[in-house]
């Protein structure tokens, strides 16, 4: 049986390194050429280290903000992101025990309606979107970029889902003891589904934090912008005029945040809750 | 009883949070003129700058400079909920007959009454015709941005072959005859902005994408001018298909490349490239063109903006027209003579088409009411053609097609229900 | 009691509801009704009844119906291919992470997941390079004389290449959150049965996660027939629009140049949304199915 673990424990050591070196391979060279200047990287071409390292490109997308507030953008941003993704678990969580333990008729019908109607791909919705974020009053508001998304039906699916694969016993019993589906979500349920709430927050975070489409749409005050829609009116230049450096330089001056907050968060979502121990311990 | 109590609270929360929300919608200034640009980057810090030297003049209308990414999509969504339309914009010249024929722009007539310098004489002629529309003015224009053709000094000179230069005009025969010449991994001309070399090429053979207002793509002279840009790819002298030939050219292995004005500072900050620039090469030694665009300020349709804001904007449009020369700095032609006859000027690279007569003639601005279809469909496919994937008669018969389906579909099509 | 009852699931499923009828429901309705109008997206739009349907599905000569026919079926191949790449890899990831004796299963899992947080033009360009015939490595490590954007079938493999890597990184959480929750017990009582690995996967972890693998299967291939980053930056949908996604017309006929045809735009994206519908339908129905 050792023997069988340690066979298998190099299969999957080998399967893993690979992935990775592929995976970090366009990483690097991404990273790499965010240090080399235009005329190295159109002679050069494909080198995991540059020949003269500079700091060029950084320099010049620091300085190019002199007309942009880049930290109001970022503060901003922090404020986007967080609210909307603590309303986003407040919503999912509360909505997904909805569709997945209450009883109540035509619920699933309710909820796959829903959930078709959301596949309908939204082109030229941007329009009565915007005309729906004017009538309320959001136009330049962070409340134009935390509110819509909440309507979301992905997260609620997984949550749905994830919820359907626990058993009922728990909660079961709770009711048993008098509790209603109030004090069940929140001392029974919530705790459950952690993980997947965690994975949802990511999820949420990171896609608030990099949409570009909406919020160019709805902001025309600059100090009111996120860092994306901010960035994008700077950027735009590196990608249309291929200063090939700047581009990749302000591509991982953007990840940093969200990189953070994923190896933060990836502790608490791979934990191991033991569910079946606990219904039969 | 505690549910319910629950579901009113729920209730309230989400509708009392959007109503108080509410109501911190921005209201546009009395005293400020809100303008729109699609010019994002470099662009937008020079058009920042004029607008501060503007405003630092104490005018009585303020210039609020907004730079959109997505101004198009943001016009249309603004247009259609009726509130925050801004009192000025920057418009491509290719919009402006499908504009006015929607009836979204303003004539520029009461905004420019009160100054008598700004007028046909003042600009370059084609830039300030492209925003007249049956006599009605309705842009001003601040630029016009071509394609152009860079050169490479070394090369040419290293294949003997700087006579190409000497008449202005670099003919497809001249690069011909390179056939057989060039090392291994090196090319005459690249593929950068194919669709606005073939839309050159159309003019210097005499011919139009249009008849009496009909689209005219599937005819002898578009064929033609394929077949002559084709004859260069088909020699092995046009970079191969797929490859990017514009960083090829900032490499140093190519002779020429076809992009546009706004390129030369790029390419400017490659070291080592020595270039030079030139007009596009054409299929006839007799007449070259450039196929170019111009950025235009115009106003869109605003019941709110009063005549006073109006005169306003035409007060910053005469100090745009004195003051622009900070606008060459992002490599565009700028269309105030009085700028480009300033000695300046003469120092930035774009002076070159502006430098006598027949170069500003050669600058070309297609005003044909559906160019943008013709332009989109030659662009869909003129990489296929070049390159010899697709049968040449067939594919000008699809490209037809696509335009006049697409016109059809347009609102302004005759006879639609 | 009965009270109660009616009344409670409102309020967990309500607050949602309304957002979903003021930010969803009303754009979507907004959009369906605009797929019967001629539009540009500026002034009023004009009914026009079934005429964009009929052009776009019956026309045969219309450039709307070889559009929307070639649009459709690259993005079936886009889905067909990538879809079962993004279930197969991340979940292959989740289970080697598993296995007990691998360290560094947190740097491991941050590596993976990295390229999805790259904006998509840095992405392309990337590997655009990489891909480059001069530049890169098709030339100089796999002597490819092709430059790989422009013929096929590279055209679709960088394509493939650059999703994939880019999108690994979440279905690989989702499953990392749900392998977790399977009980240690089970797979401890399976190793004193002398169960092997594969035994173990197929028999515990499989069916332990078989809803959240359901949603990824019903979610990644929604996502992927929405598809036009990539061919877009990559392809350009080139060579000869072999590689033209439907979503990548579709907004090109709303917000292209020239004037927008966006009533024309709208009736493909419904249609495309009557695809996703039915083979979502399809697929959570067969893999529902064999879950119980």
């Amino acid at each position: 049986m050792l023997k069988k673990i340690s066979i298998s424990k190099y299969i999957a050591y080998l399967y893993l390194i690979m992935l990775c070196v592929i995976w970090v391979i366009p990483v690097l060279f991404g990273i790499s050429t965010s240090f080399r200047s235009q005329a190295e990287v159109v002679s050069t071409g494909f080198r995991l280290f540059p020949v003269n390292w500079i700091l060029d490109n950084y320099v010049t997308i620091l300085e190019n903000t002199s007309t942009a507030p880049i930290l109001r953008w970022l503060s901003n941003s922090v404020f986007i992101a967080v609210m909307h993704t603590f309303l986003v678990l407040v919503i999912i969580s509360v909505t997904g025990y909805g569709y997945s333990r209450m009883k109540f008729k035509g619920r699933d019908t309710l909820f796959f309606t829903l959930l078709g109607i959301s596949f309908f791909p939204g082109v030229v919705n941007i329009i009565p979107s915007y005309k729906i974020i004017d009538v309320l009053g959001w136009v330049n508001t962070a409340w134009a970029m935390i509110i819509p998304g909440l309507a979301g039906m992905g997260n609620i699916f997984l949550v749905r889902q994830f919820l359907r694969g626990i058993p009922t016993e728990l909660d079961e019993s709770a009711r048993v003891d008098g509790a209603g589906d109030f004090r069940i979500y929140f001392w029974v349920i919530l705790p459950l589904i952690k993980p997947i709430l965690i994975v949802c927050g990511l999820f949420s975070f990171v896609g608030s934090w990099n949409d570009f489409l909406w919020p160019v749409i709805v902001y025309t005050d600059v100090d009111k912008m996120p860092i994306t829609a901010g960035l994008l009116l700077l950027q735009d230049i590196y990608g249309n005029y291929r200063m090939i450096g700047q581009l990749m330089g302000s591509a991982m001056l953007a990840i940093i945040p969200t990189l953070l907050l994923f190896v933060f968060a990836q502790k608490y979502f791979i934990q191991s809750i033991n569910l079946n121990s606990g219904i039969k311990g | 009883m505690k549910a319910k109590k629950m579901a009113l609270i729920m209730v309230v929360l989400i509708l009392g949070s959007m109503t108080i929300l509410a109501g911190c919608g921005s209201g546009s200034d009395k005293n400020t003129i809100t303008f729109w640009t699609p010019l994002t980057g470099d662009d937008g810090a020079y058009m920042d700058q004029l607008v501060k030297d503007y405003n630092a003049t104490e005018p009585e209308f303020k210039i609020k400079h907004v730079i959109t990414a997505d101004m198009y999509t943001k016009i249309s969504t603004v247009l259609n909920s009726g509130k925050g339309v801004p009192d000025l914009a920057i418009i491509h010249a290719d919009r402006v007959p499908g504009f006015v024929k929607q009836g979204v722009l303003e004539p520029m007539g009461a905004a420019i009454s009160g100054q008598p310098e700004i007028t046909e004489a003042n600009y370059l002629p084609q830039a300030w015709a492209t925003g007249n529309i049956e006599g009605t003015q309705y842009t001003v224009p601040l630029d016009i941005h071509s394609n152009t053709m860079y050169y490479n000094k070394d090369l040419l000179k290293q294949y003997g072959v700087e006579s190409f230069l000497d008449d202005d005009v670099v003919t497809i025969e001249e690069m011909l005859s390179l056939q057989g010449k060039m090392e291994p991994d090196q090319y005459v001309v690249n593929d950068a902005l194919l669709g606005w070399v073939i839309m050159a090429q159309i003019q210097n053979l005499g011919g139009d994408i249009q008849e009496n207002g009909k689209p005219a793509v599937n005819t002898p002279v578009m064929k033609q001018a394929f077949e002559e840009v084709k004859k260069i790819a088909d020699a092995g002298l046009m970079t191969p298909f797929g490859e990017d030939g514009y960083l090829m050219f900032q490499a140093g292995n190519v002779l020429f490349s076809t992009d546009g004005t706004w390129s030369s500072t790029a390419h400017a900050a490659v070291e080592g490239l020595n270039f030079g620039v030139t007009n596009i090469y054409s299929a006839t030694p007799d007449k070259f063109t450039n196929r170019a665009s111009s950025h235009l300020f115009a106003m869109l349709k605003n019941d709110q903006r009063t005549d006073e804001k109006e005169a306003g904007v035409g007060a910053f449009l005469e100090f745009i027209r004195e003051n622009s020369l900070e606008w060459a700095k992002a490599g565009q032609i700028v269309a105030s003579k009085q700028v480009i006859e300033s000695p300046e000027y003469d120092q930035f690279m774009q002076s070159f088409f502006t430098s006598n007569e027949k170069e500003v003639e050669s600058l070309y601005i297609y005003t044909y009411e559906y160019y943008p279809y013709v332009a989109e469909a030659v662009d869909t496919y003129c990489a296929d053609i070049v390159r010899g994937n697709v049968d040449l008669d067939e594919t000008l018969a699809t490209m037809q097609k696509f335009v006049e389906d697409k016109i059809a579909e347009s609102s302004g099509a005759a006879g639609t229900p | 009691m009965m009270n109660k009852k009616s009344i409670a699931p409102f309020v967990f499923v309500g607050p949602h509801l309304i957002l979903f009828l003021i930010f969803i429901l009303i754009p979507t309705l907004y959009g369906i009704y605009a797929s019967f109008t001629q539009w540009n997206l500026m002034n009023d739009p004009v009914w026009v009844g079934m005429a964009n349907y009929k052009a776009i599905l019956f026309d045969e000569s219309s450039t709307f119906h070889n559009q929307f026919v070639n649009g459709l079926s690259n993005t079936l191949i886009f889905v067909g291919i990538s879809v079962p790449l993004l279930i197969v890899i991340p979940l292959s990831v989740a289970v080697a992470l598993e296995h007990k004796k691998v360290r560094m299963k947190g740097f491991i899992q941050a590596l993976l997941y990295i390229p999805g947080l790259i904006s998509i033009s840095a992405a392309a360009l990337i590997w655009l390079l990489i891909f480059n015939k001069q530049l890169g490595i098709t030339g100089n490590l796999f002597h490819s004389q092709a430059a790989w954007p422009a013929t096929q079938p590279y055209a679709w493999i960088i394509i493939f290449v650059i999703t994939v890597w880019g999108g690994v990184g979440g279905n690989m959480i989702i499953y990392r959150a749900s392998i977790a929750g399977v009980s240690r017990d089970l797979y401890e009582a399976a190793e004193m049965d002398g169960a092997g690995a594969g035994r173990k996967f197929i028999s515990i972890t499989l069916p332990s996660i078989r809803f959240p693998l359901i949603f990824t299967f019903v979610m990644t291939t929604a996502g992927a027939f929405n598809v036009f980053g990539q061919p877009l930056m990559m392809t350009d949908g080139g060579p000869r629009q072999t590689t033209h996604v439907l979503m990548m017309y579709i907004r090109q006929l709303a917000f292209g140049h020239g004037e927008s045809i966006a009533g024309m735009a709208s009736a493909m994206a419904v249609l495309l949304g009557l695809v996703i519908l039915v083979i979502s339908a399809l697929q959570y129905y067969v893999m529902n199915r064999n879950a119980h």
